[in-house]
């Protein structure tokens, strides 16, 4: 599939703020699978000055600098990426396999295991999750089919509810509520599979949406989304799981980064001085192009 | 009285106390198996000590807490509220130099192992590429960060500072116990245990030949200023705050080295520079000695959730602009699991083998290792491998495999099948034991030391001579730096006499004359200024406490209070001391409130809340005196009784005029005093023109007057001038207009008028910044103003103009608003 895409976001602030700087973390990073031509980015007003960063996860960082005061500012990412489907590996090691093989590896670098074994600042390890996962995640299980049991168990026990929480929102509390959003979801599965041993990681990316029968697709009505790649050893490296929509990520889904959970890949973070309340406004469209 | 060996009172001055000293293994413990010449030298400085206290060891114990005291020594565990006096034993632990140096080298070369680690995994990567090293054990360090990999330190060290914790054996062997490469805690601690005990004990440490410490901190500073750019460098130790557990032991260390102690929103970057915020503008920062964690240093970079870091921090660093020590990312290796690899890492990296080993330790991330640790709990310490939370250690800390409930037995073994990297375990370490003053006596107690390493200007290692010594009530020392029941020691290294250390004369390079200590931060000038203005404050609520008791006691009737005391009590209300309306009560009940109702924003004890919190702060330029006179209690009072609340309101009075005098005789005339002083000349003139408001509305009786007077202590002199009762005009220009009174408004303004004169300007145009023609324009105004007319809308004018040269002076000199790091921006969820 061939998509374009355009994510507008408008940060907007009741008082001036002064010395804003913000990273963003919207360029696709280089992704088996998709293709991007005709990356562009609009920020108004121009910052006084701007950085690229890439890493110290899967990620690209654009770090802005607007020295003026600044009452509102517009960012706007757009491009256009072929998805194909990712090949899904028929077998994957039994969890206890996997658990030596992640810790032999020896390797460091972005996509190795070893960065997404532990626990991490907004995915912290919590007994009930363990415990609440524990049947579906046993010894001998092929790790691939015991997370996708994961994410059908989290499908169904739990309710999308848009506002429930917030992104400092932790796994533990969406997982007692039983309730959230994508990104909650995603680190409840996080910490579920780390706390088998299984390296799992946070992607954030967009996912194409299919209107209603008969309707049209609503422009701009889209949003970003997140999802959980897990390491399934050696062979098949990471194979991305979307729990929000009990699948296995495929054409629909475009990774933008990857890192240990939501704080790694954060679409807008920054400092400014002043009191105001920051607003933030969203508007995502993801169209195929056919 | 000849005999001095022993008689009916126990033994005299000069026997030895230690004579009947017994450990429960000869072999195992210091003194007892110490050589015979440090053997002799522990008696001599236990039959020192005697005779100091005349015999009596606890007298000796009460002196020295004394220095502690002094010293400002204090601490907070974890949950603490107050800081508590620090706990010290007068009997060092006594170390030969020939063992030290043996120690020393054993030190040295793991320092130098550990840098090596450190250069690889951030650099080539070797280590795990060949396999000596599991990945796992670096992304297990939560103070391991990835960002740093492949960006090289100034002067390519990683590690500057450098702890580590040692026990000895049994057997006389000295092993490690742990590293700490993130934070070197403890080193001011062993530089004030040093402090207390040569201050209280005089000549004793140098007659046994104690090596003194002062090369130690002299290379910490020089090995520091060596690698930064500039020659004459600014360098600042970056604190967390004072609330840090730590907090008093950093401001010390910043006072002794004379480096600025600075917290993140004193700092700022601009253009990959990271400067300071003073009173005369932003000053470029060369080094930081950082005692605050990498996650916590940048929240652009790390931790967004930090409100301690700077922004953009680590631009600077990579810059190569500045030094940061350590570099973000050394406590990567001072995990507890690491601990497993040094022997092969050693061999691998120096190509030589450890000289000091360290405990026996197993990492479970390995498979054979993880199954040896579930076969033989019961001989073995369980540690948190990265000192993380989990089930059985929510602290991150260790416990003895053998005191593992049958249940919490299965809970580990399922959690080593789990997350087997979690885990480590190490091999019991016995300790050897010291002797000890306590309570009881001297008796042995089991000890650890902490050892300080910093590289000189050479980037060599130095070792400071001796260290932290740690003695334990209960036998665990793995935990934290001091526990509860936990008492430290002096480490002192000895040199023999005629050794060459002994003889080597001190080579004393005379520093280079100055008369400032650096230029003022915004943030202190900003502490001071408050404090300046606290300390008025609080001493004018006293001084209102104690006008208004005697004005009531002379004036009471039956229907109720004076005229005096009752606008006395209004002004209270106005100060904010007493609740509104409470001048309905009794005189004696408002006068306890104003004193101590710890909900009133300006009672006393309010205002001594935060003069204490500010006085932490400012504690690098508090002199000792102030320091102490700062600290006594409140005094107390009985509720209702109003001669035990006038007698509370003198001591308060007298003890805030202490300190203040103690502050304006030794702070020397830097800034630093000047904002101090304006402080308290702006709540002066402001308390001032208030009193006048509310105690002469239009017209007052020659009571309200002399009350009037008495809070402006110039009673003696109207007496005098105009001999007399008292009258507005002459009391109003005596209390405000008259320049020659200390206290009245028109002495304060020109002191506030001068000290802004003489503060550094930002403007280049040569004209004066908003707070100097404020305070000229203030000055000449009440100059020129006459007693008999003065009206009550002349006096609201002059407060309203006094608040606006307060905010110009905050906007001048003090922060802007802090940053706020904004973490909840992005609603991006679908």
């Amino acid at each position: 599939m061939i998509y374009h895409v355009n994510h507008r976001s408008v940060l907007s602030y009741a008082a001036p703020v002064f010395d804003a700087r913000i990273n963003l973390r919207l360029k696709p990073v280089a992704w088996p699978g998709q293709s991007m031509r005709d990356y562009r980015l609009e920020i108004d007003p121009m910052p006084a000055s701007m950085r690229d960063e890439v890493g110290p996860y899967v990620v690209n960082t654009l770090a802005l600098n607007l020295a003026e005061a600044l009452s509102a500012l517009t960012v706007v990412s757009s491009f256009t990426m072929q998805v194909d489907a990712p090949v899904v590996p028929q077998h994957t090691p039994s969890i206890t396999d996997l658990r030596q093989q992640a810790l032999a590896v020896q390797r460091i670098d972005a996509l190795a295991p070893a960065p997404y074994l532990y626990a991490s600042r907004l995915a912290a390890f919590e007994p009930d999750i363990a415990h609440w996962a524990a049947t579906s995640l046993t010894s001998d299980q092929q790790v691939l089919d015991g997370a996708l049991d994961l994410a059908r168990r989290i499908y169904r026990e739990f309710a999308y509810v848009p506002g429930a929480t917030s992104s400092s929102t932790s796994p533990a509390d969406a997982f007692r509520a039983r309730e959230g959003v994508c990104q909650d979801f995603a680190q409840v599965m996080i910490v579920a599979l780390r706390s088998f041993g299984i390296p799992a990681a946070y992607v954030s990316g967009y996912l194409r949406t299919i209107p209603p029968p008969g309707r049209e697709r609503l422009v701009g009505a889209d949003a970003m989304h997140a999802w959980v790649a897990v390491w399934c050893g050696d062979a098949a490296g990471w194979v991305g799981i979307d729990p929000t929509n009990d699948c296995l990520t495929g054409e629909s889904h475009i990774t933008v980064a990857m890192g240990r959970d939501y704080a790694d890949v954060a679409p807008v973070d920054g400092v400014f001085v002043g009191q105001s309340v920051q607003r933030m406004k969203v508007q995502v469209d993801v169209a195929p192009l056919d | 009285m000849a005999n001095q060996a022993e008689d009916l009172f126990g033994p005299g001055p000069g026997a030895d106390p230690l004579a009947y000293y017994q450990a429960g293994e000869p072999g195992g413990d210091a003194y007892l198996a110490a050589q015979p010449q440090v053997a002799d030298a522990w008696r001599s400085f236990v039959a020192g000590l005697v005779a100091q206290g005349n015999g009596d060891l606890a007298r000796v114990r009460g002196f020295l807490d004394r220095h502690v005291d002094e010293l400002g020594l204090a601490y907070r565990l974890t949950g603490d509220e107050q800081e508590r006096a620090w706990p010290l034993s007068p009997i060092p632990i006594l170390i030969g130099a020939a063992e030290w140096s043996g120690i020393e080298a054993g030190l040295v070369q793991r320092a130098e192992l550990l840098e090596a680690v450190l250069r690889d995994i951030y650099g080539d990567q070797h280590l795990f590429a060949d396999g000596h090293l599991p990945p796992a054990m670096a992304s297990g360090s939560p103070h391991f960060a990835r960002r740093m990999i492949g960006v090289k330190p100034p002067g390519g060290h990683y590690l500057r500072q450098y702890a580590v914790d040692l026990a000895r054996g049994p057997d006389g062997s000295w092993r490690v116990l742990a590293d700490r490469t993130r934070l070197s805690i403890g080193v001011g601690y062993a530089l004030e245990n040093r402090l207390a005990l040569s201050r209280s004990t005089g000549s004793l440490l140098g007659s046994i030949g104690a090596r003194r410490q002062s090369d130690f901190f002299d290379a910490l500073r020089e090995g520091i200023a060596a690698d930064c750019v500039r020659s004459d460098p600014r360098i600042a130790l970056f604190t967390p705050g004072r609330f840090n557990q730590s907090y008093p032991e950093q401001a010390l260390l910043a006072r002794h080295l004379g480096f600025s102690l600075v917290e993140g929103r004193d700092l700022m970057v601009r253009n990959s520079r990271l400067f300071v915020r003073t009173i005369a503008g932003v000053k470029r920062i060369d080094a930081l000695w950082r005692w605050i964690n990498t996650r916590d240093i940048d929240p652009l970079h790390f931790d967004s959730r930090s409100r301690i870091g700077v922004p953009d921090l680590l631009q600077v660093c990579v810059s190569g602009q500045m030094l940061l020590c350590n570099w973000p990312g050394a406590g990567a290796v001072e995990s507890r699991a690491m601990s497993a690899f040094m022997p092969r890492l050693c061999d691998r990296l120096l190509g030589e083998p450890l000289l000091l080993p360290n405990a026996a330790t197993w990492w479970c991330g390995g498979q054979d290792e993880r199954n040896y640790v579930a076969a033989n709990l019961d001989r073995l310490i369980i540690s948190s491998a990265f000192r993380q939370p989990n089930a059985l250690m929510p602290d991150g800390s260790s416990r003895a495999g053998a005191e593992l409930s049958a249940a919490e037995r299965a809970v580990l073994l399922q959690e080593l099948d789990r997350r087997p990297m979690d885990f480590a375990a190490q091999e019991v370490v016995r300790l050897s034991t010291t002797p000890c003053l306590d309570d009881g006596g001297i008796a042995p107690r089991g000890f650890t030391i902490r050892a300080f390493l910093t590289r000189g200007a050479d980037g060599q290692w130095v070792v400071l001579p001796g260290g932290f010594g740690r003695m334990s009530s209960d036998g665990d020392l793995r935990t934290s730096l001091i526990g509860e029941g936990d008492i430290s020691c002096d480490v002192c290294v000895l040199d023999s006499p005629g050794s060459e250390q002994a003889m080597l004369a001190p080579v004393l390079v005379p520093p280079q004359v100055r008369r400032a200590q650096g230029v003022l931060p915004s943030q202190a000038a900003d502490n001071l200024f408050w404090l300046g203005r606290y300390v008025e404050r609080s001493h004018q609520v006293a001084r209102v406490v104690r006008t208004m008791l005697d004005a009531g006691d002379a004036l009471q009737t039956e229907t109720g209070m004076g005229s005096a005391a009752s606008r006395l009590a209004r002004l209270l209300e106005r100060w904010g001391a007493v609740p509104r309306a409470a001048s309905a009560w009794r005189p004696a009940d408002i006068a306890g409130a104003a004193l101590g109702s710890a909900d009133q924003p300006g009672s006393v004890i309010t205002q001594d809340r935060r003069i204490r919190g500010l006085a932490r702060l400012l504690r690098d330029r508090l002199s000792r005196d102030s320091w102490r006179a700062l600290n006594r209690p409140l005094p107390r009072y009985v509720q209702g009784d109003s001669d035990s609340i006038t007698a509370a309101a003198d001591q308060q009075l007298e003890q805030s005029a202490a300190f203040v005098r103690l502050t304006a005789d030794t702070m020397s005339r830097s800034a630093a005093w000047r904002f101090f002083d304006l402080g308290m000349c702006i709540e002066r003139a402001s308390l001032m023109t208030q009193a006048c408001a509310t105690i002469v509305p239009g017209q007052a009786s020659a009571v309200d007057l002399a009350a009037l007077l008495d809070l402006a202590d110039a009673q003696a002199v109207y007496r005098a001038r105009y001999l007399t009762m008292p009258f507005i005009a002459p009391v109003l220009d005596m209390v405000l207009l008259d320049p020659q009174q200390p206290r009245s408004l028109v002495f304060q303004l020109g002191g506030i008028r001068d000290h802004l004169e003489t503060l550094p300007s930002l403007r280049e145009d040569g004209l004066a910044d908003l707070p100097l023609r404020l305070a000229r324009q203030l000055y000449v105004r009440a100059e020129s103003l006459d007693a008999e007319t003065l009206t009550p809308r002349t006096l609201d004018d002059l407060l309203q103009a006094l608040s606006d040269l307060s905010n110009a002076i905050s906007k001048r000199f003090f922060l802007e608003e802090a940053a706020t790091p904004e973490r909840d921006g992005a609603q991006l969820l679908s």
